[in-house]
């Protein structure tokens, strides 16, 4: 039951990432790519996050395997890989705990209530620091391929260089 | 000698007084690097307007002037470029700076250009028809603006599904992103500060996401006030920024992390503009 949930979810990240495609006007075959990409990064972030590995590890978890698809996706459909990689990223983008790190911000700006400030000021914190590495691991994990085949361009990129290298 | 024969053809029409062929061969040298390197700062403009991080606009632009076998140096900025592209067999050279047009992620374009930038390569284009095949590029049109809007608020609706929303929760965000970013096209249109038109946008969203939590039709909750605004995510600007970062192109990084950071600061202040009218 719990895995059918965690595949349900693949399907929204999917049409999330879909959705900020046509937002950023990609090309319109693309598209089947970037919804799959969206869905398996998703799916990978939900899966490890279920096997215990945390939000921010999940996060690159998902982001890695989004930018290693996106070098086939890119020689299959003949688009750079970011074009692939930023909308299917997008969807794993922290709003709630954005959103929670900024109320915490506003509650600390406002009168000291001594006995809850503390509380206040961990919580903000934990939520803040999240934020700002789960943007980082984001960006860091579709950067992946292009660090470790060390090529300018994804054109010389192949799978079987990749594994050789 | 090959370089003339091309010259020959790009200035076909064009009546050019020499006395012998080796000055023919200079004076077209001379104005085959001019004009190559306008269409090359007009494409790197186009570039970083697009959304092309700093390491993509020096690739595809190097690959077209290597093709010609012309050297060229830039230095890319937000708002500008500069351009030196020079031959070292006649030390012609040809310098100029462009300002960049306003920014607005369009990826239909950097696809274009980077295959472009290859069938130079691969074809041998001549100036001119790189610059047909730029203008075919820019004339191509966006998606219909109910698709993007339809697609956009879906978007909004799995982000809300995502947190947790309910069913509701989820028809609730699809209405507020659209209308929002509807309202974020209007005021574009209206020439406002692209900052201010995502604070209009996010107010907007955050508004009518709000109405429905406040006024409790069935039981809304928080996923649904916080996911509407999540379709204004500065997401190119700051995996750019990340991008360029790790390149080392540290001062563009810096530019586009504060650019993405101050989009974030107007998506929290219409948020919160909400919540002081609500009263959460």
């Amino acid at each position: 039951m719990e895995w059918i949930l965690l595949l349900e979810k693949s399907i929204w990240f999917g049409l999330a990432a879909l959705g900020f495609g046509v937002l950023f006007s990609v090309p319109t075959r693309t598209m089947a790519a970037i919804y799959l990409m969206g869905a398996a990064g998703g799916l990978t972030k939900v899966v490890s996050m279920h096997l215990g590995l945390g939000i921010v590890m999940g996060t690159l978890a998902g982001a890695a395997v989004i930018g290693l698809l996106s070098i086939p996706a890119a020689h299959k459909r003949h688009a750079p890989p970011p074009v692939f990689a930023i909308p299917a990223v997008i969807p794993m983008v922290p709003g709630i705990l954005a959103y929670r790190m900024m109320l915490g911000v506003i509650k600390l700006a406002g009168t000291v209530q001594p006995d809850t400030y503390t509380q206040v000021l961990s919580e903000t914190v934990n939520n803040g620091l999240k934020v700002l590495f789960i943007l980082m691991c984001l960006a860091g994990g579709v950067a992946i391929p292009m660090l470790i085949t060390r090529k300018d361009s994804a054109k010389h990129i192949r799978f079987h260089t990749l594994i050789k290298d | 000698m090959e370089n003339k024969e091309s010259a020959v053809q790009y200035y076909d029409g064009q009546i050019v007084v020499v006395d012998d062929a080796e000055q023919f061969a200079n004076a077209t040298d001379q104005h085959l690097i001019k004009d190559l390197g306008k269409v090359l700062l007009e494409i790197g403009t186009i570039l970083m307007s697009s959304g092309a991080n700093t390491g993509r606009i020096r690739n595809n632009l190097n690959r077209i002037s290597d093709a010609y076998g012309y050297k060229t140096e830039l230095l890319i900025s937000h708002r500008s470029l500069m351009l030196t592209i020079s031959d070292e067999r006649n030390c012609y050279h040809f310098n100029s700076l462009k300002r960049t047009p306003p920014h607005g992620v369009n990826f239909k374009v950097v696809t274009g250009i980077s295959r472009l930038s290859w069938r130079v390569v691969d074809e041998k284009l001549s100036v001119a028809q790189i610059k047909k095949e730029l203008d075919r590029l820019l004339s191509l049109p966006h998606y219909p603006r109910w698709v993007i809007l339809t697609l956009v608020g879906l978007a909004g609706a799995s982000f809300c599904r995502l947190a947790g929303g309910t069913l509701q929760d989820m028809l609730i965000v699809f209405a507020a992103t659209s209308v929002g970013l509807f309202v974020r096209q209007e005021s574009h249109k209206l020439q406002f500060n692209p900052y201010l038109c995502v604070y209009f946008a996010s107010l907007t969203a955050s508004l009518i996401a709000g109405l429905f939590v406040k006024f409790g039709f069935g039981n809304t909750h928080e996923p649904a006030f916080v996911t509407c605004v999540l379709f204004l995510i500065p997401g190119v600007p700051l995996i750019n920024s990340f991008s360029d970062l790790i390149e080392g192109n540290l001062q563009n990084a810096l530019i586009r992390g504060l650019s993405g950071l101050i989009i974030s600061f107007c998506i929290a202040l219409g948020l919160l503009t909400s919540t002081v009218i609500y009263q959460f």
